[in-house]
């Protein structure tokens, strides 16, 4: 490999979780540095997206797109990654200016990378600039150096695949071998044509005996990585990864990773099962309660959906013999995989491959289309990771194209070819092309926000009709907030999920907010109060594990039995305290799970600033398109109206509901309309903001936020 | 007068069946419900805290008296992914 700069230095110990190093990247020039950090920044920005909302808003203007020169690639683990003794801390975030949404976005990805970063004596990898040729990135705190290399060229089927890639670049750098003292992120070629591309995270499973496969999959990253011309980063480090963060009170660690291993392993085969099936155990639940996405959100259940449940995906194609978590010491071990499973379709098929996945992210995507074939599951699994390209959004985006086509905004001469909800080879099609960037996926590669523009001109000039009166129009489906697609869940019949999209600060992402069991089963949000109160607690809660290096699911999808006889059960407070207990016990800190939360605040007023920064802050950012308040069009309607009807009785009290089932539905979406405005205006009080969205000073100024840029922003937006 | 019990997730692969009826009365209670499956299918988990009971996809109380026709499933305590 030519390498094209290159320094050598000295890996800062783990001290209490963090080594206070940040590597800085700049590819234009090209340049290497190591930035020391004060001791208070990580008092006040934690780690993990902290820091990459702290380097983001010092780092860039309002008038930094995601190709900008200036525009910083994130990589950070957090305080807490790093350490086997507790479940879930193979985390990192990914965290940029999203070519989405046009502000900070940020992915959470587990593997081995962020833990060996750390070991490697970085708590955050940072990089700037615009290469002037294809690179990589290797940083190996065995050798004590770090290079940019020109990227290797092997064959045009590897260069262009984020998992082939990565696998050859991994043996390159250590003479043929794989093993899990390395790891890598890689991008595929869909991430240089699509807005939605991914970042891979690779790493050796000692079990299986190959490289796995994790996703930082929201927003873009793998985009900007690409646009960057990185196409790899390759960490090495041999230390030990026992008591890696050399926690000041290891005791404590192991006691609070204990009670925590011993509720997992009690509880999940109770529950969820994650360690069987992963996240595939969702379809079943999402669908009984009319939530799985079908058709591009139209109906939230179907009578084909169990060819999509877990058992299918157990049955056919998981190893049921190997736990599974994407990093050592976790016994939820969610992370599934499939072996030797033959393509059938597209430029790959007849090849053998190894899958990681799927989700259940995936799997509702694909019902999203219509389809509901698991092998094709498997295959698209398959192809959008090594496309590098986002399941989610690759899945909104082709079914908001399929229903223009289904309410004749388009048409085959527009597509290129018949594009129909559950048409298996026109959607295959659609996956290669946005990959290549070729025909009608050129368009649909661009996401659902300016894919409505395309449309919206296309169909106007072609009807001579207006654009804004065709805009509205696809405004009611087109399932995108600030830019970016809709997770899989449909919001409906649950205003507090609405507003968890709807105020999340990245776009509808379900890793801020996930309300919709809480609030439309468990019934535990029955008032707007309750609502807004959840939605200022979840927010800043899970905004703390995305900055510690932390998976979620061991506290939110494990419920601790204790819990049942707290206040909020949902919250899981008992598995909370292990987590504050793992927190001080690793950095020596004293705090509470209320000062944990006060932490979060200031990320998450930080996040907020960079979107009014960016345009995307206010009121006005945070509204939902129609389909995700209520039924948008009469046929939806039509397939839950026992539902609605008796919603609407109740909202008019002693009234008759109007005669027409038309006419109900016209008032039904008035006053889900009307509820949605409500929730904004109590949600906006509960988080120290006007009704307008925008924090008041007080509130910035509570977190010692107010430096001279949030001044000059706060005084352009007249606060 | 009969109540339907549904099995979702794994608690189809231990029962190894969809659903089954279970004969009511007028006095039959939701917890009555729960003790029936569990005498029928001691292995399959259904410890107090960690499934939710639901009647017709309503969270039920255990003392909620059965209809006819009554629909129970028991529920993970799902709280986000």
């Amino acid at each position: 490999m030519k390498i094209l700069h290159q320094i050598e230095y000295k890996p800062a110990k783990v001290v209490g979780g963090y080594t206070d190093r940040i590597l800085r990247v700049d590819l234009g020039k090209p340049e290497i540095t190591i930035q020391k950090l004060p001791p208070d920044f990580k008092n006040k920005y934690i780690g993990g997206r902290g820091y990459a909302l702290k380097l983001i808003w010092d780092g860039t203007t309002r008038e930094t797109h995601y190709d900008s020169p200036e525009n910083i690639l994130v990589m950070s683990s957090g305080p807490l990654g790093n350490e086997p003794a507790f479940p879930g801390t193979g985390k990192f975030i990914v965290g940029t200016i999203s070519p989405l949404t046009d502000t900070f976005i940020d992915s959470n990805i587990g593997g081995h990378f962020g833990p060996i970063l750390k070991r490697a004596g970085f708590d955050a990898l940072a990089v700037s600039g615009v290469s002037k040729q294809d690179v990589v990135i290797l940083i190996d705190g065995d050798a004590r150096t770090i290079a940019i290399a020109a990227a290797p060229a092997y064959d045009k089927e590897t260069d262009e695949g984020a998992l082939s890639f990565g696998e050859r670049l991994l043996k390159e750098v250590n003479d043929g071998e794989l093993n899990d003292s390395m790891a890598a992120v890689t991008a595929g070629k869909g991430a240089c044509n699509a807005r939605f591309g991914i970042v891979n995270s690779l790493f050796f499973d000692v079990r299986r005996k190959r490289l796995r496969s994790k996703q930082a999959g929201r927003g873009g990253t793998g985009t900007v990585m690409r646009y960057k011309g990185l196409r790899g980063i390759v960490v090495r480090s041999n230390l030990s990864k026992v008591n890696a963060n050399n926690a000041i009170d290891k005791e404590g660690v192991r006691q609070a990773g204990s009670k925590l291993k011993a509720v997992v392993s009690k509880c999940d085969t109770q529950q969820l099962h994650l360690s069987t099936w992963g996240t595939t155990g969702l379809s079943e639940y999402m669908d009984k309660f009319h939530l799985f996405p079908i058709n591009n959100y139209q109906y939230g259940q179907s009578p084909e959906s169990p060819k999509l449940f877990a058992q299918v995906f157990l049955e056919k194609y998981f190893d049921k013999k190997i736990p599974d978590g994407c990093y050592y010491g976790c016994n939820l071990a969610c992370a599934k995989g499939a072996e030797n499973v033959k393509l059938t379709r597209g430029p790959k098929a007849g090849r053998v491959v190894n899958i990681d996945g799927p989700e259940y992210e995936t799997v509702g995507a694909v019902s999203s289309m219509g389809i509901f074939d698991p092998h094709f599951v498997m295959e698209y699994n398959w192809y959008c990771d090594e496309y590098g390209l986002d399941t989610i959004s690759t899945g909104v985006t082709i079914s908001f194209f399929m229903e223009c086509v289904q309410r004749g905004f388009l048409t085959a001469a527009d597509t290129g070819y018949e594009l129909a909800f559950g048409n298996i080879e026109a959607a295959d099609r659609l996956l290669h092309e946005i990959a290549s960037g070729t025909g009608f996926g050129k368009i649909v590669g661009q996401g659902v926000a300016r894919g409505k523009k395309w449309v919206a001109e296309r169909h106007a000039t072609r009807n001579g009709t207006s654009q804004d009166a065709v805009m509205a129009e696809l405004n009611k489906f087109g399932m995108e907030i600030k830019g970016l697609e809709f997770s899989m869940y449909i919001t409906k019949e649950s205003l507090a999920q609405q507003g968890g999209y709807g105020f999340a600060l990245k776009g509808p992402q379900h890793d801020e907010a996930w309300l919709i069991f809480i609030d439309q089963v468990h019934k535990e949000l029955p008032t707007l109060e309750h609502k807004a109160n959840a939605l200022k607690w979840f927010p800043l809660i899970r905004t703390w594990f995305n900055a510690t290096g932390l998976c979620k699911l061991p506290w939110i999808d494990v419920r601790n039995p204790e819990a049942a006889s707290t206040a909020e059960p949902s919250k899981n407070i008992p598995t909370l305290e292990y987590y504050v207990a793992y927190l001080n016990a690793t950095t020596g800190s004293n705090k509470t799970l209320q000062d944990v939360l006060d932490d979060s605040e200031r990320l998450y007023i930080l996040q907020k600033l960079i979107n009014l920064r960016h345009g995307k802050g206010t009121r006005a950012s945070d509204q939902i398109p129609q389909r995700a308040i209520g039924p948008a069009y009469f046929n939806e309607y039509e397939a839950r109206a026992e539902y609605y009807d008796e919603w609407l009785q109740q909202q008019l009290g002693d009234k008759l509901v109007p005669a027409s089932p038309e006419q109900r539905h016209k008032l039904l979406m008035e006053k889900r309309a009307e509820a949605y405005q409500n929730l904004c205006d109590i949600v906006y009080e509960k988080k120290g903001f006007a009704s307008d969205g925008i924090p008041r000073r007080e509130t910035v100024e509570k977190f010692g936020l107010m430096d001279e840029q949030a001044k000059q922003l706060l005084s352009r937006l007249g606060v | 007068m009969a109540a339907s019990i549904k099995f979702l997730g794994m608690q189809r692969t231990v029962t190894k069946t969809d659903s089954i009826d279970m004969p009511i009365t007028e006095k039959t209670r939701v917890n009555d419900a729960l003790e029936y499956v569990r005498q029928r299918y001691p292995e399959l988990p259904l410890e107090e805290g960690m499934v939710l009971v639901t009647v017709n996809l309503e969270i039920a109380a255990p003392d909620r008296i059965l209809r006819d026709r009554d629909t129970i499933s028991f529920l993970p305590l799902i709280a986000g992914g």
